[in-house]
């Protein structure tokens, strides 16, 4: 059951990264259209349509984090301190707090990419999306991580 | 959808403060229940551990989310004009300050 939920968690947590990393790269180098390169298209999603998305693929990822974390607290993060793996328990600490930060900026960020925007918000909303999208990609890279270390069947 | 005008105060504030709520929360142990995961128990405010650890995660949360929902409302109650001066950027600004306290405070993981 757990590793069911792991998977779905490891999933929307793909998906979560896809949508927010667009929303940025479309934040800061918006392109005029969709048209051009790969590269180009990347940056002419119309970042307005993620936001709903991504908070809804937030709060899901969170709750199915929230609710696979005891089994982690009582295997592997014990299975860690008995090996002395001081920096990947670390690197799971910051994902817990920095998971958290991120859940509490969810109003501001679904507000700040609601249209019409008012031009003198550009940073406001630039600013949520540059930390959300910060803490994804740590939060992802860091259950990676862990789950080589104590990956499937171990 | 029209959405009310104190919404983006409550927002901002709230991003804000539950941020330094949760930083609080954590420094000082101000979970506001704790959560056995061997026993499945849950039990008011910090509680040591019984047996096997205690989790105080979901405690924290709890107590930054009713923080922060209390700050914004407070914030909401602000005038008009004083609401118009709040600076939108405490939204990230503030987060952003309490990431890189995580790091400072979390930082003995990776120097021993």
């Amino acid at each position: 059951m757990i590793t069911t939920l792991l998977i779905i968690h490891a999933l929307l947590a793909v998906t979560l990264l896809g949508a927010i990393t667009h929303q940025a790269v479309s934040v800061w180098l918006p392109a005029p259209a969709a048209s051009g390169s790969f590269v180009t298209r990347f940056r002419a999603v119309p970042g307005t349509s993620y936001a709903n998305a991504v908070v809804l693929l937030y709060a899901a990822t969170m709750t199915l984090g929230a609710i696979i974390y005891p089994t982690y607290r009582v295997t592997v993060r014990i299975m860690l301190e008995q090996l002395r793996m001081n920096a990947a328990n670390g690197l799971f600490e910051l994902k817990e707090h920095f998971a958290v930060i991120g859940l509490l900026l969810l109003p501001a960020y679904w507000y700040f990419w609601r249209k019409p925007l008012d031009p003198s918000q550009q940073t406001t909303r630039a600013g949520l999306t540059t930390i959300l999208a910060l803490i994804v990609w740590w939060s992802f890279i860091v259950g990676h991580i862990l789950n080589n270390i104590r990956g499937f069947g171990s | 959808m029209t959405l009310p005008r104190a919404l983006p105060v409550f927002a901002v504030t709230f991003a804000g403060a539950a941020a330094l709520f949760y930083l609080a929360a954590v420094e000082y142990n101000l979970a506001l229940f704790t959560y056995h995961p061997l026993t499945k128990q849950f039990e008011f405010l910090a509680a040591p551990q019984r047996s096997g650890p205690a989790m105080y995660w979901y405690g924290w949360i709890a107590t930054a989310g009713l923080g922060g929902a209390a700050a914004g409302l407070l914030a909401t109650f602000i005038p008009g004009p004083w609401a118009k001066r709040l600076w939108t950027g405490l939204a990230w600004v503030v987060p952003a300050f309490v990431i890189l306290a995580f790091l400072y405070l979390l930082r003995v993981y990776f120097l021993r």
